[in-house]
C-alpha cells in the first residue's frame, strides 16, 4: 500500500511515463478513500491545462508588452546586413 | 498557399516582432535574453525562407523556429545551473505538507474548475508570479516538459539530467512547489 506521500509522486510521474497497471490500480483505489490525494490529482491536470493554454503564447504578457525601439533598430540592422551578405 | 508581397521578411519584424517577444518573454526571464531569441529567430527565418513550404502561416512558422531557439537556449544555460538548491527548497514544501508516516498534514483547498479561472487576467498574473518564483531549472524543465512536449530522455538532454528518475522526481516537486504558491497566492483569496 502506498502512502499519500508516494501517490502524489505518482500522480506526477504518471504525466510523464507510463506506469504498470497494478501501480495504477492502486492509485485509482487510493483516490477512492482519500479526498486530498484525489483533489492533488485533479490540481496537477489543472496546472497542466494552464500550462498548456500558456504555451499559446499571449496569455503572460498584454498586447502593450512590446519590443523596444531600441531592440527593433538593433534586430533592423541585423536584418539587413543578413541581407547584404546574402546577396554577395 | 501563394505569399503576399506582405509576408516579405522586411515586414516580420514589424508584423510578428511584439507577439515573438511576447512568447520569448513567457519562456525567459530576461528581456535582453528575449530580445535575443526574437533577433535570432528572424534571422534564422530569413536565410531558411527558401524552405517555408506555405503550409502553415508565416506566423506559425517563425513561432516554430523560435521554439527551437529557446530550447538551444535552455541546454546553453542548464549546465550553468546547479539543482542543488532547488532541491532543498522543494523539500520544504513537502515536508511540512506530510507526517513522518507520509500521510497529508494539510487540507487542499478546492480549486474549482479550470475554465473559470483561465477567463480571469488576474488568475494568469498569479500564475505566472508562482512560475517566475520557481528556481529556473525547475521552471524550464516544466515548461520543456509540458509546453513543448519534450519526452523525458530529451528533457535529460537539454537539461543535463542524469538519469529518468532524477527528471521525474523533479518534475514532481516542481509541481508541488507550483501547486502550492497558486493555492497560498490565489485559490486562498477567492
Amino acid at each position: 500500500m502506498y502512502k499519500c506521500k508516494e501517490i502524489i509522486e505518482l500522480a506526477s510521474k504518471e504525466m510523464d511515463t507510463s506506469l504498470p497497471w497494478i501501480t495504477r490500480m492502486e492509485m485509482k483505489l487510493h483516490f477512492l478513500m482519500c479526498k486530498t490525494c484525489s483533489r492533488y490529482a485533479r490540481q496537477l491536470q489543472f496546472m497542466n491545462k494552464a500550462l498548456g493554454v500558456l504555451g499559446g503564447g499571449g496569455r503572460v504578457h498584454s498586447e502593450d508588452c512590446q519590443l523596444s525601439d531600441d531592440a527593433k533598430q538593433r534586430i533592423a540592422k541585423k536584418m539587413q546586413q543578413a541581407k547584404e551578405a546574402a546577396k554577395q | 498557399m501563394t505569399q503576399s508581397n506582405n509576408e516579405s521578411p522586411e515586414n516580420w519584424l514589424n508584423d510578428y516582432g511584439d507577439i515573438l517577444y511576447r512568447f520569448a518573454l513567457a519562456r525567459v526571464r530576461s528581456e535582453a535574453t528575449a530580445e535575443d531569441l526574437v533577433q535570432e529567430t528572424l534571422l534564422a527565418g530569413f536565410l531558411a525562407f527558401d524552405k517555408f513550404s506555405g503550409n502553415s502561416t508565416v506566423r506559425t512558422w517563425l513561432v516554430g523556429i523560435l521554439k527551437h531557439k529557446i530550447i538551444d537556449h535552455y541546454r546553453k544555460h542548464s549546465r550553468e545551473m546547479t539543482l542543488l538548491n532547488d532541491d532543498e527548497s522543494a523539500n520544504d514544501v513537502l515536508a511540512y505538507q506530510f507526517d513522518q508516516q507520509g500521510n497529508w498534514q494539510v487540507d487542499l483547498v478546492e480549486w474549482g474548475t479550470p475554465d473559470k479561472s483561465m477567463d480571469d487576467e488576474q488568475f494568469w498574473l498569479a500564475f505566472n508570479d508562482c512560475l517566475a518564483r520557481l528556481p529556473q531549472r525547475m521552471a524550464d524543465l516544466l515548461l520543456l516538459r509540458t509546453v513543448d512536449g519534450l519526452e523525458t530522455e530529451e528533457c535529460c538532454a537539454v537539461l543535463g539530467f542524469e538519469s529518468d528518475n532524477q527528471l521525474w522526481v523533479t518534475l514532481s516537486r516542481t509541481r508541488a512547489k507550483l501547486r502550492q504558491c497558486l493555492e497560498t497566492n490565489w485559490f486562498s483569496k477567492e
